[in-house]
């Protein structure tokens, strides 16, 4: 019995290879994060690591999500835990710059051969915090137009001509306000970029001066008289539904959404995607490493090979449509022709270059949601 | 009900009063009193703790948030949440208590025709239907009448093809009547399971009396049936008012206008700015506004029992 006993005891340890690890990933988004790394990434990286194991945790949408992952660290922090329950967190950019701040993350982009393929200046500026080395971007989103070429046969080239537009066409253009996601809010900030009496460049970059936010009261009023000739719609998704039920002909979209509904079906595929002047905000997600993951190491390669070539090109731009995370001539080489025109056909890199914009900083952010609250909403 | 003629309704007393019992026997219980009081306390200790650490303190946070300004106390974000908020308050109250008002109608149109109904297999039929919507949760209501009530939705759709309407003529139904629609459709259900208990066990005497007389089937009801099935009813509608006034899914889905309700304000404060004061003094007026409809509920009760 003993010897029985002694002997699987042994076989279990040596079976076990040395490096067995199950690594723990949160993931703010939509459903479909949890399914990438579950159904791709995870599979992908188990295949590379033998013996380890990938769990990946979905925290729920938009910002909402992340916000858990900052509440659970600020608990782990606030605890003073030596090791933290996650190893890598997927969150929005929102909440980098405040993660970096409190010295929660490891710097880690100097480490991993992948690093030296991102020079997009939202990677070392995170909002108006200064975030290089400690994030990697997972993906790129860039919210547009995208309206019916049947019923718009030029799509307005700036917000100035969509106004006119929105005056001759009323009820025809739909977006979903701000409290119901995103694309919504980047339609918002793009407005007041268009038309606050400011620097946009100063809410993209900071510093952040009180002064600077008693400068939108006319852009919020004519924001007032627009929503007069627009619809409002409920979420992202129910400004693609409107679209696509023809309730609407216009409206602002996230590109990978708007790309996803046309494959799945959901959208015409006539439905075309246009980016206003002066330009409207994108975002990307970031990979982050908590610097007391237990398993550091494995985090590290867990995102190099995430943030790969073949896995940038392979999974977020194929799969998902989004823009890459590291920069596109890298992951150019690693897609066929159809799909690189796909994601470019509407909106070309040139214009992606020029109008896709970051979102305001942080501060300046919620000063122009809340503004907008208190003025255009009430 | 002080001198009236008809017996309580059973229904209700049992399920909602029956705790009113357990002090007078733990008080005033035969003789050996004290053995019976703490063998009384250790039986709801259990229950007791868990209503105090998962809802009382809880409960007391929220509140103390509600005040709490930086590191001192203010009503900074009660300024806040009514300078924001106040329309969404008054939108909120009015769209509840609209509701509460057509699920208080339905529930009695429903439970009286399957009391008063004369064709059986039609109140079969009702039996059977009415309440499918109580096992839907909310937030799958909401998805259904999202494209259901849209401008270019099923309804409308039906509408434009069974020749009833123009595609010109339809507008969507998305806004505060889409939120009342969705309240109604899956509260009225369980208030009408409440009420057609209540009127199912009532002396048929009466309704038989009232019919002897030559009162028309709307009048039993509303003047013979009602009064008597008038405690449950209320007890129905001011759990459902309170139910109502915590959905979040039903605006967020159905209603993309301002205002909207307080719930969908709550959760934006903390999901876009991480402002728990001004989400915990919006909790706070939501709270006011339910105990304000329990207190008016709880004086009627007690002042039936007198």
């Amino acid at each position: 019995m003993n010897a029985i006993m002694r002997t699987s005891l042994a076989l279990l340890l040596l079976s076990a290879p040395a490096s067995a690890a199950e690594l723990t990933v949160l993931t703010a988004g939509d459903q479909n994060m949890v399914d990438y790394v579950n159904d791709y990434l995870g599979p992908l990286f188990e295949k590379e690591n033998p013996g380890n194991t990938v769990r990946v945790v979905g925290t729920g949408p938009g910002d909402a999500g992340s916000q858990k992952i900052v509440e659970r660290f600020t608990a782990q922090s606030g605890a003073g835990s030596a090791k933290w329950d996650a190893d890598v967190a997927v969150v929005h950019e929102k909440f980098a710059g405040p993660m970096v701040e409190k010295n929660w993350l490891l710097s880690y982009r100097g480490d991993i051969a992948s690093g030296k393929l991102v020079t997009r200046s939202n990677a070392d500026m995170a909002l108006g915090t200064k975030v290089s080395g400690f994030v990697m971007p997972m993906f790129n989103s860039q919210t547009a137009l995208a309206y019916n070429p049947a019923l718009i046969p030029t799509p307005p080239k700036s917000y100035d001509e969509l106004v006119a537009w929105a005056k001759k066409n009323p009820k025809q253009f739909g977006y979903n306000g701000i409290k119901g996601g995103a694309s919504g809010v980047s339609f918002v900030m793009g407005w007041i970029y268009a038309y606050g009496d400011g620097s946009a460049d100063k809410l993209m970059n900071g510093p952040f001066e009180e002064a600077e936010t008693k400068k939108w009261d006319k852009a919020f009023a004519s924001l007032k008289e627009f929503n007069k000739n627009a619809v409002l719609t409920p979420g992202n998704a129910g400004t693609l539904d409107m679209l696509s039920r023809g309730e609407i002909a216009m409206g602002p979209v996230w590109v990978d959404m708007f790309y996803s509904w046309q494959a799945n079906g959901q959208l015409p595929p006539t439905m075309k995607l246009a980016l206003p002047a002066p330009g409207m905000p994108g975002q990307p997600m970031h990979y982050v490493i908590p610097a007391k993951s237990p398993n550091t190491k494995l985090a590290e390669k867990f995102v190099a090979l995430a943030t790969s070539p073949k896995v940038q090109a392979e999974g977020i731009v194929k799969r998902f449509n989004w823009y890459p995370g590291i920069d596109a001539k890298h992951v150019q080489a690693e897609l066929d022709k159809a799909t690189w025109d796909k994601l470019f056909t509407s909106i070309t890199p040139d214009a992606l270059a020029q109008y896709g914009k970051p979102f305001p900083i942080a501060p300046y952010n919620n000063a122009i949601l809340e503004a907008y609250e208190r003025s255009v909403a009430n | 009900m002080p001198g009236s003629p008809f017996p309580r309704d059973p229904f209700f007393p049992k399920i909602f009063l029956s705790h009113d019992l357990l002090p007078h026997d733990l008080l005033l219980g035969s003789s050996p009193v004290m053995p019976r009081y703490s063998l009384g306390l250790a039986l709801v200790l259990p229950a007791l703790t868990i209503i105090v650490l998962f809802f009382i303190v809880p409960l007391t946070a929220s509140v103390i948030g509600a005040f709490r300004i930086g590191d001192g106390f203010g009503i900074g974000n009660f300024e806040k949440a009514f300078s924001l908020y106040t329309a969404d308050i008054i939108f909120s109250l009015a769209v509840v208590a609209l509701s509460t008002l057509l699920i208080g109608l339905f529930s009695i149109a429903i439970g009286g025709y399957l009391v008063l109904g004369e064709n059986p297999r039609a109140v079969a039929i009702l039996r059977w239907l009415y309440r499918w919507p109580l096992f839907i949760p909310f937030i799958v209501v909401g998805q259904i009448l999202r494209t259901f009530l849209a401008k270019n939705g099923l309804m409308n759709n039906i509408l434009v093809g069974a020749g009833i309407l123009t595609p010109l003529q339809t507008t969507g139904l998305l806004d505060w009547r889409g939120i009342v629609i969705a309240f109604v459709w899956k509260q009225t259900p369980f208030v009408a399971l409440l009420v057609s208990g209540a009127m199912a066990s009532i002396d048929r005497g009466t309704i038989e009396a009232a019919r002897n007389l030559g009162a028309s089937r709307f009048r039993i009801l509303w003047e013979i049936i009602v009064p008597q099935v008038r405690g449950t009813l209320s007890v129905g509608l001011i759990l459902s008012f309170v139910t109502m006034m915590s959905v979040l899914s039903v605006p967020l889905m159905i209603n993309a206008q301002s205002p909207t309700m307080i719930t969908a304000d709550i959760a934006f404060r903390i999901n876009s700015y991480g402002d728990y004061g001004v989400a915990n003094a919006l909790g706070f007026i939501s709270l006011i506004l339910t105990s304000c409809v329990a207190w008016i509920y709880m004086r009627q009760a007690v002042k039936e029992r007198m």
